[in-house]
């Protein structure tokens, strides 16, 4: 036991070295590190490390390497050129897709550290230099200036055999600004950078990297300075708007001079009514009441003198079992007026206008079909009022006419039929065969100078005229005659022209050929069936022209008419010619009267008759 | 007569899908008309991307491959390829010296290599469960695409024959049969992540080796 201790006191010692050591500062060296190692052009590398704690003394640095699948180890060939803390690796000493085991080793006088082995294939590990000439200009083309950026691969870079493939990669920012933009060129060594701003100040950086490897650093940025310009596009955009204002200007101003004359143009007023004695006023003014009164022509409707002489259709029969019905139109209120407004207003004229007066036949005794037509109110002109005394049989004399006032009414018509037992038929288009009684034919529509001549037979159809003055008895023979007749007949109803009313008021009155073609014949008088008044005379009879064309015989329908009508008239008027009834329709009519006057249009114009 | 002619157009489509399914032919066979010939440009330009396609999917494939797998100390020392024992060049200036029939012999070399144990590798990949899908997908793509390769390069090399660039490669097609005779008694390494690492690295071989074969014949485009 105690005899020998050999160990024990060395372990002390020892303990007590190291345990005082560390006041004194020194250490072996902490253990480097190998940072990373980079192959510019994938022919050359470089590695550097990072020294640790050197322990207080000075230390060194080693580096080893070996290959991959070989146990030599090689030291570094090159502590130079790379620098502080590196090993330059040269194209002799580089081989590539061959694994390099490299370790750093520290060491100092108390000691080594060796540094963790890092594999490195040199293939892996490429890092181009930065691209090099960066150069940035200012271009234009049409849509304005533009950045122009061309550079150079980096030298070390082998790019020409096929070595090397760079790819480049370039950033651009206003000097001002934070955030870059970036934008891949691939392998071409220039790129244009569009619509930069005016005035502005840029910089431009480019790098590159191998097909695979690393991004080489950032060139030093390049600055450049953008002129100032107007773009070509804004400037012309700001004429535009500066003319089209002025023209927008001056266009109001002219309207705003113009400004009637415009209204009129755009809005055209619109025509009022063409009314005799229509007051706008008094419409604007709101009062219905005082328009419409001043629309009332006074002295219409004509009063009651001429009430019953109004003639509302004219009935002609005649022997033959053919009765027929004139239809005669009343003027309204503006026929009235006077002549002189006849030939420019047209209102009411209608009626007179129409060649054809319709005539209905009317079969006494069967009453189921009693279709009085009253077309409108006939207004037979008359004469004047000096040539009336006796109110039911106005004659013209003078040439001015009046209105007659309807003797057809509705409420006349059922008087009739009253009257008639065997009632009146009236049926449409039916050429009244009329008795022509007198020789005067005038028309008088559409010949004013020829309105004088206008005879009213007040009763021609009259008599029917007659009959509300004169009340029974040719009613009678109407009745009578066309009774036996007309039975038998089937109702044929056709259009008579009436030519002229002669003195007793007898309807002179053409028949017509056929009614369905009244039409065509309107334009050819001579030709026509129609009956043309030629005249009325003072006993409102209105005197028909007898037709000179060979088709109408006027005469016999006249006498047949007539002679039913009212044979009281027949007998009345023997200096006139009597037309035979027997005869149909076609029969040519015999010798016209000398002092006819065909005109143009046979019809009884009514509104020349006016007073 | 209508018939006729329906049976001699029916024998026509029948010879013409005949000829079509027979042997792939060459592209533009001498003198044959109406064939359009590919510019040795352009057939460069298919090899160099499809060398570049399939180097991106063994990258791919190798990092995936680590996460998995530790690399052994050990191994990392005795790595060893199965294609070691083809004589490559290992830098830029023994590469330019060579010659393109020997570049090209090379590049078929390698890729005449690769042909079997990436197969291989993709149908062992899909019996194992774990494997991803898409790791699987890459390993097949990668696969067909050493196939590919090989036939466009060949399809270079007969071009480059054609044009008088090189002459005869040795022997042409037994040439080719040779290497598939030494390639197939290899045992090839079940380690993977190692497979990956040395296809990685003999695809970059083979892209590095197209491109100074194209730019040295063609040095115009992009060289």
């Amino acid at each position: 036991m105690g005899i020998s201790s050999g160990p024990k006191p060395f372990l002390t010692v020892g303990v007590l070295f190291i345990l005082l050591s560390p006041a004194t500062g020194f250490s072996a060296p902490g253990r480097p590190r190998v940072i990373n190692c980079r192959s510019p052009e994938k022919e050359t590398f470089t590695c550097w490390w990072e020294p640790g704690d050197d322990g207080g003394l000075p230390t060194t640095y080693a580096l080893y390497y070996r290959l991959e699948g070989s146990e030599t180890i090689y030291e570094c060939p090159d502590y130079k050129t790379a620098g502080e803390n590196s090993c330059f690796f040269s194209k002799n000493d580089t081989s590539l897709w061959v694994d390099y085991n490299i370790s750093v080793v520290a060491s100092n006088d108390m000691g080594k550290s060796v540094s963790e082995p890092v594999e490195v294939d040199v293939v892996y590990i490429v890092q181009p230099n930065t691209p090099e000439s960066v150069m940035v200009s200012v271009l234009e083309d049409n849509h304005g200036p533009y950045l122009r950026v061309d550079w150079e691969k980096p030298q070390s870079a082998d790019t020409r055999s096929g070595w090397i493939t760079l790819v480049y990669q370039l950033r651009v920012k206003q000097a001002k600004d934070e955030t870059w933009e970036e934008y891949d060129a691939g392998m071409q060594k220039y790129y244009n950078v569009f619509s930069p701003h005016s005035g502005k100040e840029y910089m431009v950086q480019v790098r590159c990297k191998p097909d695979h490897g690393f991004w080489s650093e950032w060139t030093t940025p390049v600055y450049i300075q953008m002129p100032d310009y107007m773009p070509k596009v804004r400037s012309m955009w700001i004429m535009v708007a500066v003319i089209s204002a002025f023209l927008i200007l001056l266009f109001a101003w002219t309207m705003n001079v113009k400004q009637n004359s415009v209204k009129h143009c755009l809005l055209p007023p619109v025509p009022g009514p063409k009314i005799q004695g229509f007051d706008q006023q008094l419409l604007k003014n709101g009062k219905s009441e005082e328009m419409f009164n001043a629309l009332v022509i006074p002295g219409f409707p004509p009063t009651s003198t001429y009430e019953d002489l109004l003639v509302e259709y004219l009935e002609v029969y005649d022997d033959e079992k053919r009765e027929l019905v004139l239809n005669e139109k009343n003027l309204i209120e503006g026929s009235m007026k006077s002549k002189s407004t006849s030939s420019d207003n047209d209102s009411g004229r209608g009626s007179c206008d129409s060649r054809t007066l319709l005539m209905e036949k009317c079969v006494d005794e069967s009453g189921t079909e009693q279709e009085l037509s009253q077309y409108g109110e006939a207004s037979w002109a008359s004469s004047d009022s000096e040539g009336r005394d006796n109110p039911a049989s106005p004659g013209l004399e003078d040439g001015k006419v009046q209105m007659w006032p309807s003797v057809f009414s509705s409420p006349q018509s059922h008087n009739f039929q009253q009257q008639h037992p065997g009632g009146l038929r009236a049926s449409h288009h039916s050429v009244p065969e009329i008795s022509c009684v007198s020789p005067q034919v005038q028309t008088c529509c559409g010949q004013q100078d020829q309105l004088e001549g206008f005879q009213f037979s007040k009763p021609g159809l009259y008599r029917y005229a007659q009959m509300y003055s004169m009340d029974t008895i040719e009613c009678k023979h109407v009745a009578q005659e066309p009774q036996s007749q007309s039975q038998s007949q089937s109702q044929s109803a056709e259009y008579v022209e009436v030519q002229t009313v002669n003195q007793e008021n007898v309807l002179l009155v053409t028949p017509l050929s056929n009614p369905e073609g009244p039409n065509p014949e309107l334009s050819d008088f001579s030709g026509e069936d129609y009956s043309k008044v030629r005249d009325v005379t003072s006993d409102n009879v209105l005197l028909l022209q007898r037709d000179l064309s060979v088709s109408q015989f006027v005469g016999d329908y006249c006498q047949d008419q007539i002679g039913q009508v009212d044979p009281c008239f027949l007998q009345q008027q023997q200096q006139e010619q009597t037309c035979k009834l027997n005869a149909h329709l076609h029969h040519p009519a015999s010798a016209l009267q000398e002092d006819m006057r065909l005109a143009g249009n046979g019809y009884v114009d009514t509104t020349m008759m006016m007073s | 007569m209508l018939e006729m002619s329906k049976t001699v157009s029916w024998l026509t489509l029948l010879c013409v899908s005949v000829t079509v399914r027979g042997a792939p032919a060459p592209i533009c066979p001498h003198g044959h008309p109406g064939c359009q010939a590919i510019s040795l440009a352009d057939l460069f330009d298919r090899v160099i991307q499809h060398s570049s396609r399939m180097h991106g999917l063994s990258s791919d494939l190798h990092s995936e491959f680590e996460q998995y797998f530790i690399p052994n100390k050990i191994q990392i020392g005795t790595r060893r390829c199965h294609t070691s024992n083809i004589v490559t060049p290992n830098g830029k200036e023994n590469a330019t010296k060579l010659a393109e029939e020997e570049l090209t012999e090379v590049i078929l070399k390698l890729l005449m290599a690769w042909g079997e144990p990436l197969a291989q590798f993709h149908e062992s990949m899909t019996q194992h469960a774990d494997y991803n899908i898409y790791s699987s997908n890459k390993a097949l793509e990668m696969s067909d695409m050493v196939y590919e390769l090989r036939n466009g390069v060949q399809k270079v090399a007969e071009k480059m024959q054609l044009l008088g660039i090189i002459s005869n490669l040795l022997n042409g097609q037994d040439f080719l049969e040779g290497l598939d005779a030494v390639d197939s008694s290899e045992i090839f390494s079940v380690d993977y992540p190692n497979l990956l690492h040395c296809f990685r690295r003999d695809s970059d071989k083979i892209q590095s080796y197209l491109k100074i074969l194209k730019c040295r014949i063609l040095p115009e485009n992009g060289c």
